[in-house]
Formats: C-alpha cells, structure tokens, sequence
C-alpha cells in the first residue's frame, strides 16, 4: 500500500516536472523573434528604466534649496548631486558605507554615488547643517 | 572634522542609512491581529488568574546556581566589565576622533539595545557588569546611609530620559565630547550614590541597572523563592517588576522616546524644526519638549486607564498604576526590538570591528532583505502587545471586584491599542 501511494507520487511529480519543462520549452526553440507590430526604436522610450536620479542643489548665502526632499532612487542606481555653492561645505551621505564629499565654493560641481543597502538615506550639509534629502533606496 | 571631535549630527549619532519604511499592508495586517487579539483576551479568554509569581519555575541543575553564585564567578564578570569600561575609555579620548571611534555605537547599540536583548536573555546582567558596583565593592561597599526608599525609581527615570535626551534632541549626538561628558557624568553621579547610599543605590538610581531590571522580567529565566536559577513561564515572572515610585515613569520614558525618535524622523516634524526654530538651541528646546510630550502623553494616559475602573476605594486605585506597571514591560521591549533591530544587529556588528580595529565587512542581511524585516517589527510589536495585553488581563482579574473586572480593564486595553497602532503607524511611516 505505502509503496503504491509513494509510485504514484513520484508519477505525479515526474508528470508535473515535465509539464513544467514542456511548457516553457517553446520559449528556447524560437530563435527569431515573432512578428513585432512596434518599431524597437519607439519602445525604448517606454521601458528603458529611470537611469539614474539627478538633484540639484544650490547654496547661496547659507539658504539651501532643496531643503527636506523625499527621493526615491533604485539599489545602486547612479544618484548624482549637481551643487551649486557660495561657500564651502562638505556633503554627507548616510548610506551603509557613508559617502563624503567636499563642496568648494563654486557652481557646476558635481557629485556621484550609489547605494547598495536598502534603507532612507539622508543627505546633510555638514556646515550648514541641512538635510538637503532623504532619499528613499529599495 | 571640527576641533571639538563632532562628527556631524545624525540620527543616534551613529550615521548609516535608517530602516525603509514598513509596507502599508504590514501595518494593517499587524493592527488587525493586535485589535482582534485584544479583544478575544478580554471577552473570551479565562476569568480566574492564571499566572502566579509565587509559582517556581522548573530548576536548572544546582551547579548553574552554584557557578553563577560563585564569588569567583562575580568578580571575573565584575573585572571584565570594569576592563571593558576602560578599554572603551582609552579609545573614546586616544582613539581616532572621528567616525571610526567606537564610542558611538557602545554607547547607543550596545549600552542601550543590546542591554535589553541580554537582559531578556540571561536576566539582569548590569548588575553583574556594572563598572560602578565593582569599584564600590573593591573598595570596600562602605556606605554612609540607606537609600532613601521614597525616592524609588525617579532618580532612574530622570537618567533614563537624560539618554534619551542626548540622543534625540541635543544638538548634537554624534559628538564624542557629548558622548564622554554624559558618560562622565553617569560615572560620577553613580560612584558618588553608591558610596553614599550603598549598592542600592546601583540597583535604584542606576538608569542601565534598572532598565535591565524592567526587560530581565519578560526572561524565562529567573530564580525561585530560594534562589535556585530556574526557567519558567515569563508571564508568571512578570508580576515579580518591583512595584516603586517611578516604576511608570521609567516605562514611559522608554515607550514614548521610542516613539518620538520614530516621529522626530519625519519629513514634516523636520521641516517644522527648520521653519520653526532659529538656532540649534531653538531646535533642542523644540525636541526636548516633544520628547517630554511623547513620554507624558505614555505615563498619562497608561496612569488614567489604569485608574478607570469601578467598585475600588481611592487607596487602593492610587495603587492601581504601579501594580498594572509590569504589563507595559512586553510592549516596551517588542517595540525596542521592533525600532532597534538592525541597529542591534548591523551597528553592533560595525561597532565590535571598530572597537577591536578589526577591518571585517559587515553583513546587512535584514537591510537587504526588507519584507523579511518588516516582518520582524510587526512581529514583534504585536507580540509585544499581545504579551502586555494578556498580562494586563490576568492582574486585572486578581485586582478588580469580581462585577468590574469586564468594563474596568477596557481603558487599559483601548490605550494598549492605541499605543499599538501609533507605533505601527509610525513605523510606516504615515
């Protein structure tokens, strides 16, 4: 009795593995790509990814803008800090490691980094003692 | 780096990234089960008292006992904790003053959380390592008077919320010289009670020792009435939490400080600081009195429910509030577990390296794993709930009068939800 029911399960699975493979089987044979009614040029507008997340920051006179910004970025996605300054500061990010950058007082500089933890990573001027941005990373 | 050996001001001064908010259907799913569970405990659950303190837990070996007693046993714990104490304070002054000082992470996640995941694993272990009882005792346990027994746990609360204070709304937490000047202050004030009012001084006034105390309740491990180390139920160790004055207030500054560094996190809170306050000194006024907001609004509202019910004289409601005070102990921790978590586990590995100068990668599994983490912290937090709701439950059943035991324990469970539901609110973030 015992070792009919485990035949039986073995059958049972063994069909559902082939069904499976069988199933996914056609994907691997078609080696040309099925009639396309869009140009492939016209799509990649649509399903090409958010790259990377730009912020720009400006310093002037010790107001910053933007100052408490809720950002969402991708787990190492490239975010870029275009900053702007009248003074020097340094740019913190309290990712897992941290980043720090040293800001000059001059426009055009920029900064790049990514996040390979997930979390809310706040952005500061250490000086200045701003949050410039949280930026949320998942 | 400035001069002053500041770092920069982050949250718990400890930098790094803070958890992702919890998933909006997490929160929902975990208030659901904390409402219904509620409610079936107070409706349907048993209507005599089930856990008892008097009741022993089943004995471990008598060795255990013996090696834990042993005063060999307590001096060696005592000197590695006095060691530990200055190994910290050799690389909190000589140590790198920047971020690679472990000092930050000693003193907000292992000092604070891990104190807690220990307490609730073997017991009140501060009193074992306090640095402050092994110098009393090295030089001799002298003492010039008795505790004042009046004063209870208030010196306790009020060095409790001196933590909370520096790391939620000083100017600047991270700083190294905040850091050493609180600890230093701690070590002062401490050595000079234990020498003036003995070691019960330590085990009253201490804020580490006494929180220790509060969390060692929710062990299962614990000792019999003959001092056997036995394991047991938790819930028959929880109404073993001393009933003294300030025992409310110690749980309230620990709920509610949890609480307002959740909300102290938010967008709007922060950008209200920014409009609002002027100076770094405006903002510590402004954190300082949301602080002491959170933590009233936990000690008031947990003293009236505690107190509204029917069929008790007035002294025996005036006591109400410190006997229901051990079932605020389980949603103290699962919160702290909750809010905490990867700071225990992720900081703390962080701190270890720094402190041994190892050059290790630490491993950010919860981090990298966010469904898995706010499974966790809804986990715990309606755990912890569960636990504080069903212990509030089997002491009302002891306390109440038998035609009130329905309708006077109904406050207390509509607060616990309401605590509940804040902080999972807060930990999704609104």
């Amino acid at each position: 009795m015992n070792k009919t029911t485990a035949l039986s399960f073995l059958i049972a699975a063994a069909l559902l593995v082939a069904g499976c493979s069988s199933s996914e089987s056609p994907s691997d044979g078609q080696a040309t790509p099925s009639v396309t009614t869009v140009d492939p040029s016209d799509m990649q507008d649509q399903q090409a990814p958010p790259d990377r997340l730009v912020v720009d920051v400006k310093i002037q006179g010790g107001n910053v803008t933007p100052t408490n910004a809720q950002l969402k970025a991708g787990v190492n996605e490239p975010i870029v800090f275009n900053v702007d300054s009248d003074a020097a500061d340094e740019l913190h990010v309290h990712s897992n490691p941290e980043h720090s950058y040293k800001i000059e007082a001059k426009a055009g500089q920029s900064f790049q980094f990514t996040v390979a933890v997930p979390g809310k990573v706040d952005v500061e001027l250490h000086d200045l003692n701003k949050t410039v941005a949280t930026i949320t990373v998942q | 780096m400035n001069a002053d050996g500041s770092v920069s001001v982050l949250a718990h001064g400890l930098g790094g990234s803070a958890d992702l908010p919890i998933p909006f259907t997490y929160a929902l799913i975990g208030a659901a089960w904390a409402l219904t569970f509620t409610f079936a405990v107070v409706a349907l659950a048993w209507k005599q008292p089930r856990f008892d303190p008097e009741k022993p837990g089943r004995e471990l070996p008598p060795w255990v006992t013996a090696a834990a007693d042993a005063p060999v046993t307590r001096w060696a714990v005592g000197i590695v904790g006095l060691a530990l104490t200055v190994w910290v304070g050799v690389a909190a002054f000589l140590g790198p003053q920047n971020a690679d000082n472990p000092l930050p992470g000693v003193f907000y996640v292992l000092m604070w959380v891990g104190l807690v995941a220990a307490s609730l694993l073997f017991g009140p272990v501060w009193r074992a390592l306090s640095p402050v009882r092994t110098v009393h005792r090295l030089l001799g346990s002298k003492s010039l008077r008795s505790y004042p027994e009046a004063l209870g746990y208030w010196p306790a609360a009020l060095g409790l919320f001196a933590f909370v204070w520096l790391e939620l709304a000083s100017p600047d937490p991270g700083s190294l010289a905040a850091i050493r000047n609180w600890l230093l202050i701690y070590l002062v004030v401490t050595l000079a009670g234990a020498f003036v009012c003995g070691a019960r001084w330590c085990a009253r006034a201490d804020p580490f020792e006494v929180y220790g105390i509060v969390v060692s309740r929710l062990s299962a491990l614990r000792r019999n009435c003959d001092g056997r180390i036995a394991i047991g139920n938790p819930f028959d160790h929880l109404p073993t939490l001393p009933v003294r004055p300030g025992i409310v207030a110690v749980l309230s500054v620990l709920l509610g400080s949890t609480a307002f560094d959740s909300f102290s996190a938010r967008p709007q809170w922060r950008t209200f600081i920014d409009e609002t306050a002027g100076s770094a000194a405006a903002a510590t006024l402004i954190n300082t009195a949301g602080l002491l907001v959170f933590a009233g609004v936990v000690a008031l509202t947990f003293w009236s429910a505690a107190r509204a019910t029917g069929g008790v004289d007035r002294e025996q409601r005036r006591l109400l509030p410190g006997q229901m005070a051990h079932s605020l102990v389980p949603i103290v921790v699962g919160y702290v577990f909750a809010h905490y978590l990867t700071y225990l586990i992720e900081r703390g590995q962080q701190t270890v390296y720094l402190l041994l100068s190892m050059d290790a990668d630490v491993n950010y599994f919860l981090s990298l794993h966010p469904s898995v983490l706010a499974t966790l912290k809804v986990g715990f937090v309606v755990a912890g709930h569960v636990a504080g709701v069903v212990a509030a439950h089997d002491r009302a059943l002891r306390l109440l009068p038998k035609a009130h035991q329905l309708t006077g324990q109904l406050a207390m469970m509509l607060v616990m939800v309401g605590y509940t539901f804040t902080g999972l609110y807060l930990l999704f973030g609104g």
